[in-house]
């Protein structure tokens, strides 16, 4: 038993991070109807831009930390702002492919810099070792993922619930035409709305980097993993990416954990949630929370 | 007078004269023209060339059936290089026992058939959600056949050699040989595609691309629709994996994968998308263009080349990903479209109007 709740635990914390970066990914979603291919490259952007600073720079990595949320915030207003915008009213697909080539773009800038292969790890920051409890030990980095993003989740719960902006970015994703007949700035929104995505690519990231080390490859197939997650949790709802993140997260541990010793060559945690995401789709297409779209002629 | 060899003034009295593919002889005439150009151009080719060109002509046939999916029915596929790898490994495991005409529409079904599975959600859910649906067909693929030990894993399946009418495929004429077949099959296969549109499954396509509840109203059964033009598109995509197993001499899961989905659509973007001449200019474009920033980022790494770093390999996903977003924000209608005001320039010339 204590073999599930340690696997609980850990799916928990991965859970975090893929409802951190879900969450990102729901906003443009929300506020701007575009799917965003790139994300995993804005948790690349946001994760390396911490560890050079740090590294280099010999920055404490919590200024590091702070630092790269708002360079990433920057990269996703400036990437919303120059490619997004001339594709506004053109078809999805024009959209969607637009934000492929973009994580081209960044995947290859990421190359341009010595980060684009081999493996890094944040200088340590925290101590070592965890806290045990009943036989389930939680180490602090893992600790620190799920209270950093408890933090987050409030800090936008608060954002969304109480600030002008907040307000007038759930009034956009409700009603375009409303919010701007009584003065809100779309345009803004959209670009605020991939700087918030910016954000929190990057504290995913920075917990990434946290528990397990950086890869490329690693921060990028996040960006994947984020499919299932907002699928499973509903396109357009923020709650449900951080429910379906969670979910996931504890799917693909107890998949991994418990499937893989009868699958020549292990790896079930990496497709786990893709068969999940295809069940949900044939079954309930919008998700635990998602608003079903009705559609008339 | 009507004059048949160039466009004159309107002559139409009937409707298949305006349904008609070639409207004056010149065009029939440049299109024989530009066959036995093709048919000649190996005799002055070398064997590196011979073999992009053949990596064109089969990523064309593959851009083909993504035309059919994404550009007639306008379904987003994300998993077309999986269609293309569920062909190529038919044409794997058959190939043995198979002579090669006959593995080719062999792959091409069982390909198609693994289309209409993956349409089925089309049934239910469509744009966005059909699109995040296809991405998770193309990624289970990849991960089934690297646990399939009876696939090698992924690792290299190698193909049998092909005797034709006596005649052995081998180093030398390798490429040759499969120039023609890709040729052959891929005018035959571009044939149907600029037909398709005349029939009316074709114009049901369309119909249920630019609004498939009016569609319905209308008659038609979009969820039909959607599901036979993913098994189209899969069969054009089967039977490109099969010549690309043939031509790269081994099925390797690499030659699927997502990259492999994301560069056909970008080249079917790039092309222009649901035109014939897009699906060829697209791949050419981008294939050429890969192979350029190849050799730029020799040039590159003369000037700027620290350690850890590799330029090759960042240059060209840079390219590629900027070709992209240039073109869909400068050229939405693609290569197809400066293919269109190039012949619409020439079409009186020498003359202004």
């Amino acid at each position: 038993m204590s073999y599930f709740f340690q696997l609980l635990v850990s799916g928990i914390v991965v859970g975090s991070v893929y409802a951190l970066a879900a969450l990102g990914f729901v906003l443009i979603y929300k506020a701007s109807r575009v799917i965003n291919f790139a994300h995993g490259h804005f948790i690349a952007i946001g994760a390396f831009t911490a560890y050079a600073l740090a590294t280099s720079l010999g920055l404490s990595v919590w200024i590091a930390a702070a630092l790269a949320l708002a360079f990433t915030a920057i990269v996703g207003y400036f990437t919303e702002r120059i490619f997004l915008k001339p594709l506004v009213g053109q078809p999805i697909i024009s959209v969607i492919m637009v934000t492929i080539g973009l994580a081209s773009v960044f995947g290859g800038l990421i190359h341009m810099t010595p980060y684009g292969s081999g493996n890094f790890s944040l200088p340590d920051f925290l101590p070592e070792g965890g806290v045990s409890f009943a036989g389930i030990s939680v180490s602090y980095p893992q600790l620190l993922a799920v209270v950093f993003t408890g933090v987050f989740l409030a800090a936008f719960g608060w954002f969304f619930q109480r600030s002008t902006v907040g307000i007038a970015m759930r009034a956009v994703a409700d009603d375009q035409m409303a919010s701007m007949s009584l003065g809100v700035s779309v345009e803004k929104v959209f670009a605020l709305a991939w700087a918030a995505a910016g954000v929190t690519a990057a504290a995913a990231g920075l917990i990434v980097g946290a528990i397990s080390g950086l890869n490329l490859e690693g921060l990028v197939g996040i960006g994947l993993k984020v499919f299932p997650v907002v699928i499973l949790g509903g396109l357009d709802s923020i709650p449900g990416a951080v429910v379906g993140g969670i979910i996931i997260g504890i799917l693909e541990n107890l998949a991994a954990g418990y499937l893989d010793a009868y699958i020549p060559g292990g790896g079930t945690g990496d497709v786990f949630p893709f068969l999940v995401l295809l069940l949900v789709l044939w079954f309930k297409p919008h998700g635990l929370f998602g608003t079903e779209e009705i559609e008339r002629v | 007078m009507r004059n048949p060899w160039t466009r004159t003034g309107n002559y139409k009295t009937s409707y298949a004269q305006d349904t008609t593919i070639f409207a004056t002889y010149s065009e029939q005439a440049s299109l024989v023209v530009f066959l036995v150009g093709m048919l000649v151009l190996p005799r002055f080719l070398v064997r590196g060339d011979m073999q992009i060109l053949d990596l064109i002509l089969i990523y064309a046939l593959a851009v083909l059936g993504l035309n059919i999916i994404t550009g007639y029915a306008g379904l987003i596929n994300i998993g077309h290089a999986a269609f293309m790898g569920v062909g190529a490994y038919t044409a794997a495991l058959v190939a043995p026992h198979l002579p090669f005409w006959a593995v080719l529409p062999v792959s091409g079904l069982v390909a198609a058939m693994a289309g209409a599975v993956v349409g089925i959600p089309a049934l239910r859910i469509k744009h966005l959600y059909l699109a995040i649906a296809t991405l998770a067909f193309q990624l289970i693929f990849e991960w089934a056949v690297g646990h399939s030990p009876a696939l090698e894993q992924g690792g290299a399946m190698a193909m049998p050699r092909v005797v034709f009418l006596g005649y052995k495929v081998g180093f030398k004429n390798h490429h040759y040989f499969w120039y023609y077949v890709t040729f052959v099959v891929l005018v035959l296969m571009a044939f149907a595609f600029r037909n398709l549109l005349r029939t009316r499954f074709g114009r049901s396509l369309v119909a249920v691309r630019d609004n498939d509840r009016a569609a319905d109203a209308m008659g038609m059964d979009p969820g039909r629709t959607k599901v036979f033009a993913f098994a189209l598109g899969a069969f054009y995509a089967g039977v490109a994996g099969a010549l690309y197993a043939y031509w790269s001499r081994a099925v390797v899961i690499e030659d699927y994968s997502l990259m492999i989905s994301i560069k056909f659509l970008a080249m079917a973007i790039v092309g222009g998308l649901g035109t014939l001449v897009g699906s060829f200019f697209g791949p050419a474009f981008l294939e050429l263009l890969d192979i350029n920033m190849e050799t730029f980022s020799y040039a590159i790494k003369e000037i700027y080349n620290p350690p850890g770093v590799d330029v090759g390999s960042a240059i060209r996903p840079l390219a590629f990903g900027l070709a992209i977003v240039l073109f869909l924000i400068f050229e939405p209608r693609g290569l197809a479209n400066w293919w269109r005001l190039l012949r619409s320039y020439f079409r009186n010339w020498p003359f202004k109007y």
